[in-house]
């Protein structure tokens, strides 16, 4: 009965733990239910959004991503570095495609380093990730000696204030991705796969997934996730940074727990992290807006993410025992 | 029985949405802000400075009757960056804003002027943009000058000559490059008392601070005048004079010559119990009342200056009982 519960209703308790923290913040904190405040819950949910998708993938595979922060901060210089009129490497309209390209590019080569030292080598992804955290993160530091990049082009930094047809260009950019990877998890047997090897990765070896592979793409996808991330970042800060997205991981970490992702691989679903994030952006925007301060905005944080992670695990126990 | 389920699924979000409804209502009629109120922001609470800075800031929004919001972003410019928009959804009459850098608080300015909410920028010059602000900053490069001539002065009197270092902040902070001007400059004008032999990069980090000077002393032992380029980073140099036996106060002839920059706590008893000579003091207390009051005559339609610049002041043992009242870190010593 227990486990039931928990199986039935686990994965829908986020999206009514969002509406009901929604309205209840629609009394309680000032200026929260307004025209403006959407737009900025919008904004601030877009780039979590994506990275977490991205991290979705890797937990679905009974993995973790720690490198991600790492990954922002060198897709972000490196994008600077291109872009940037300081360096003038390319002219200002192929400077844009260039650096974004280039983003991308090192976003997925660091992910399919990671992959390929968790599939080939059998390393542990906690400590892989751990450790090209601290390696690329370092590098990042070093390339720029702690210097910002500046004076990026006008179209980069404008992407996040323009529009098409009424809609804002970053919301286009995160459905894409948000349908891209609802798509390959769920209609695609690569999908399937990667929840097969969550499940039990012996089991899918001897089926005949090819294993390495997969595991390989999954760290490629959340080094693209959290390039596209940088992006949003990047140029809404009109600034490539050595140390952008340092704090982020208990972010996104957060949101792919809180959406009932289990930590334990097999288990998780886009929208469910899509609800998760929304809650880490709406717990963020509220408290501020409640003009808490920063120590309580960090112990109701930490305090949620620590809750949804034992009733992740109690859930996972549960399960495991029927 | 089979469209049970189904049923109450729909009982359920249909009660959802009507929650939400109400909501939407109740906050429509939710109560507005009466009084002008104040989003201050600050990139981080790392040292003495900033926590007495947000402190002052409070004080002085209630002094002139304003109600205000506070938010701390932990050292991430993108964490500001949301932060500010939500005191701009929030409805604030105007933004104090103490930011990561010089480039990242540009977009910030930007977001403030689509709302035409005033904005204040605290303690760090903005690079240069075409955007509508006001800066309160002291004048790092006059008030490190001043400082590091009374130390040139002292060194001078011990008819020695002394080898100097310094320990420079993170160079992306604007305040960090005019502090290391003046200090060059000052010396410059000591060519035959002080000799420049270590610049010590700390990027306002502890470790750095004290990797750093411990390794210039074991380069250069006869290291003997000391210029912080901030107070927080006096305990790395304490450390690292202790480890050599340099750790003196004036009068013994061990004694380097020390001086730094900020007003702090530590500061404060170093210049009471003699191990410090000079410190250069922000006016905290006139900067924190600069920024709120610009806010203020903005709203009220007056002129505000884009930057208003706090001179500051240089404290050491000869003005110590007259200036310690002045002075931020002796108040916080004694509370």
């Amino acid at each position: 009965m227990k486990a039931s519960f928990f199986k039935t209703s686990g994965a829908a308790s986020i999206i009514y733990l969002c509406l009901g923290y929604y309205i209840v913040m629609a009394f309680v904190a000032p200026g929260f239910f307004t025209v403006n405040n959407t737009w900025n819950l919008l904004y601030n949910l877009l780039p979590l959004l994506v990275i977490a998708i991205g991290q979705t993938f890797v937990m679905i595979t009974a993995g973790i991503d720690l490198s991600i922060t790492s990954i922002i901060a060198v897709t972000s210089i490196t994008g600077g570095y291109l872009m940037s009129s300081d360096t003038a490497i390319f002219d200002s309209p192929e400077s844009l495609i260039f650096g974004v390209l280039g983003m991308l590019l090192v976003g997925i080569s660091i992910g399919t380093l990671n992959g390929i030292a968790v599939a080939r080598f059998g390393m542990p992804a906690f400590m892989v990730t751990l450790t090209t955290m601290m390696l690329f993160s370092g590098l990042a530091i070093w390339l720029t000696q702690s210097q910002n990049i500046y004076n990026l082009p006008e179209a980069f930094v404008n992407m996040p204030y323009s529009s098409f047809l009424g809609i804002p260009t970053p919301v286009y950019l995160g459905v894409i991705v948000l349908g891209l990877s609802y798509f390959l998890l769920n209609k695609t047997l690569l999908g399937e796969w990667i929840y097969a090897i969550g499940l039990n990765v012996e089991t899918s070896r001897i089926s005949g997934v090819k294993v390495a592979r997969i595991i390989i793409f999954v760290y490629a996808f959340s080094g693209f996730c959290a390039a596209i991330g940088a992006i949003f970042y990047t140029a809404r800060l009109e600034t490539g940074s050595p140390v952008m997205g340092q704090n982020i991981l208990l972010d996104v970490i957060g949101a792919v727990v809180i959406g009932g992702t289990s930590l334990f691989g097999g288990k998780g679903k886009i929208i469910w992290t899509f609800f998760g994030a929304f809650f880490m952006v709406l717990l963020d925007n509220s408290l501020n807006l409640m003009s808490l301060s920063f120590f309580l905005i960090m112990i109701v944080k930490g305090s949620v993410i620590l809750i949804a992670a034992l009733l992740n695990a109690n859930r996972e126990k549960s399960l495991r025992t029927t | 029985m089979g469209n049970t389920p189904k049923i109450k699924r729909t009982i359920f979000h249909g009660t959802a949405l009507l929650l939400s409804f109400i909501g939407l209502l109740l906050s429509a009629c939710s109560k507005k802000l009466e009084r002008t109120t104040i989003g201050i922001s600050f990139e981080i609470l790392q040292t003495e400075y900033w926590v007495a800075s947000i402190e002052a800031m409070k004080d002085a929004s209630q002094k002139n009757k304003a109600d205000y919001l506070e938010a701390v972003a932990n050292g991430d410019a993108n964490r500001q960056f949301e932060q500010i928009n939500n005191f701009i959804s929030r409805g604030v009459d105007g933004i104090v804003i103490a930011p990561k850098d010089a480039h990242t608080v540009i977009p910030i300015i930007k977001a403030a002027n689509r709302a035409n909410i005033p904005i204040v920028i605290y303690n760090r010059l903005p690079a240069e943009n075409k955007g509508s602000y006001t800066t309160v900053v002291a004048d790092n490069y006059d008030i490190t000058k001043k400082t590091v001539k009374y130390m040139c002065e002292m060194a001078r009197k011990s008819g020695n000559k002394h080898k100097a270092m310094i320990l420079i902040g993170d160079l992306g902070d604007i305040n960090a490059v005019h502090r290391r001007n003046g200090f060059n400059d000052a010396i410059a004008e000591y060519p035959d008392t002080i000799e420049l032999v270590a610049e010590i990069p700390t990027e306002w980090n502890q470790e750095k601070a004290l990797a750093g000077v411990t390794n210039a002393l074991q380069a250069h032992p006869d290291i003997s005048f000391i210029f912080s380029s901030s107070d927080f980073l006096f305990p790395s140099i304490i450390s690292a004079l202790k480890n050599v036996d340099k750790y003196h106060p004036t009068g013994h002839q061990k004694h380097v010559i020390l001086g730094g920059f900020d007003g702090d706590a530590m500061a404060y008893k170093m210049l009471v119990e003699g191990y410090l000579d000079a410190d250069g003091v922000q006016d905290v207390y006139y900067e924190c009342d600069a920024s709120i009051q610009a806010i203020i005559d903005r709203l009220d339609g007056r002129a505000v200056k884009q930057t208003i610049s706090d001179p500051g002041f240089v404290i050491h043992k000869d003005n110590l009982k007259e200036m310690a009242p002045k002075m931020w870190g002796a108040n916080w010593a004694k509370q």
